[in-house]
């Protein structure tokens, strides 16, 4: 038996001609990375290492630990190039979900620390794919902010602390179901938003 | 925690952020395995959870990280960088108990007195092997510069092991990993099987893990291959094994990259299997 394909992810609700150009590069560039290609490699770390970075750091709140989550994820990609199967999503989007997973892994191993890191300018990427990319950011940036504030700090607490819905219904005095409610809701409306 | 057909959209969207339990988890991994309907909406919520993810504001990357990557991928397979730090810990005076420490001032001064005893000795015999007094006097000179020289330093020494502002500092190796474990869920009517191991070590490339049913009669059942990835993670999902086998227990080996048909002695990991229904 093979290894378990690790992508589950089918795609982020953006239209598929806008994402077809990097998706395209990113197919070629995990090409070389399965022929062994160091600098397509590198070139994978420059395009999306920044975004790993940003959200395993707003997850641990921690610039050691969130540098270590990306280094693993990279060079989990490096010796594993097909966990990643191209035709079910774009490499971005699936790296964004392993490195939140990943860094809620390492959040749930240690005690919290109070380092944060300022705020820097983005990483470097391909000018095209990153216009793209911060196009995307900012319109969901626009829709998280326009979400009720149940729905908002609900998902918040799920998706970046890592809190299950009994924790956040503890913390809020709210029901379960409601949690859950609120949660897949603004799911929903990010996934509306973006599609339209 | 599902009806009889399907799991809601709720419980995928726990499930995709990690949030449920074990058990749950692997209920929501046995369905989803079997269930197209279920996989596509939980593929959806997946990428509705990556537009969240991007919604972070962005910060760069830490100097020398892209190169710290380069050297990593240059140098082939590596443990992840979190067992590379051994931790330093530091440990204050205060903490110390006198008892354990009080003997060393008395040990270095026997040493000193014994050093002096030996080094007088040694200038006394060597003195009468030189027939003029200068050349007596020479070497009489020589030994005394070389024991204040050793003086000096037993002095120091003393000074750094008793000084109450000297910083203690015990080093150590790395943490002791955790130990690596495996779960497994098995429905021997249907022949369906998940495996979840983590803390798994990791392999040379010629080598796998194998999975293994223990029937109750019979020969073990080869049960699917698997390698950890960096975290140490792995798992085996819907092997293809006969359906209504009896498991008195599963086992996990080391086996060559292709996998056996017979397991290979030692069993890294193995569990019983209680009573169906249990």
């Amino acid at each position: 038996m093979s290894e378990t394909p690790e992508n589950p992810i089918k795609g982020t609700g953006i239209p598929h001609d806008r994402v077809r150009f990097t998706t395209s590069q990113d197919e070629l560039l995990l090409e070389r990375v399965r022929a062994r290609d160091h600098k397509a490699m590198t070139d994978l770390f420059d395009r999306y290492g920044g975004m790993v970075y940003s959200v395993a750091l707003r997850v641990l709140k921690d610039t050691g630990h969130a540098e270590d989550v990306m280094q693993d994820i990279f060079f989990h990609v490096w010796e594993n190039p097909r966990a990643f199967i191209s035709g079910r999503g774009s490499l971005g989007a699936w790296l964004t979900v392993v490195a939140r997973n990943r860094a809620i892994d390492a959040l749930r191993r240690r005690k919290p620390s109070d380092s944060v890191d300022e705020v820097v300018l983005p990483a470097k990427t391909n000018l095209a794919s990153e216009a793209e990319r911060n196009t995307i950011m900012e319109k969901v940036r626009g829709v998280m902010k326009r979400l009720p504030s149940d729905q908002q700090k609900s998902l918040q607490l799920a998706f970046f602390e890592g809190l299950s819905h009994s924790e956040i219904a503890a913390q809020t005095g709210d029901p379960l179901g409601t949690i859950k409610t609120r949660i897949r809701t603004a799911l929903i409306s990010v996934r509306k938003a973006i599609q339209a | 925690m599902t009806d009889n057909r399907h799991i809601s959209e709720e419980e995928l969207a726990l499930h995709a952020m990690q949030t449920l339990t074990d058990e749950e988890s692997a209920a929501v991994r046995l369905h989803v395995s079997e269930c197209g309907a279920c996989r596509e909406q939980l593929a959806e919520i997946s990428g509705d959870l990556a537009l969240v993810a991007m919604s972070v504001e962005q910060h760069a990357i830490p100097d020398g990280a892209r190169e710290r990557f380069v050297d990593r991928i240059s140098a082939g397979p590596a443990r992840p960088l979190s067992f590379m730090r051994a931790p330093v810990i530091p440990f204050t005076p205060e903490r110390k108990t006198p008892r354990a420490w009080s003997w060393i001032p008395w040990i270095a001064v026997a040493a000193l007195l014994v050093l002096s005893a030996a080094l007088g000795v040694k200038a006394y015999l060597l003195s009468q092997q030189f027939e003029t007094v200068d050349a007596l006097l020479r070497k009489e000179e020589r030994l005394l510069q070389a024991h204040n020289a050793e003086s000096m330093r037993a002095h120091a020494l003393l000074e750094a092991l008793t000084a109450p502002s000297a910083q203690h500092v015990m080093l150590t190796t790395g943490k002791t990993p955790p130990a690596p474990s495996a779960r497994a869920v098995y429905l021997a009517s249907r022949g369906a099987l998940l495996l979840q191991a983590s803390n798994m070590q990791p392999l040379p490339p010629n080598k796998t893990y194998e999975l293994w049913v223990i029937p109750a009669t019979g020969a073990p059942i080869p049960a699917g291959l698997f390698r950890p990835d960096a975290s140490g993670s792995g798992s085996v999902v819907l092997p293809s094994i006969p359906q209504g086998v009896a498991a008195k227990a599963f086992g996990i080996t080391i086996e060559n990259a292709g996998g056996s048909m017979t397991p290979t002695a030692p069993i890294i990991l193995s569990g019983a299997a209680p009573a169906a229904g249990e």
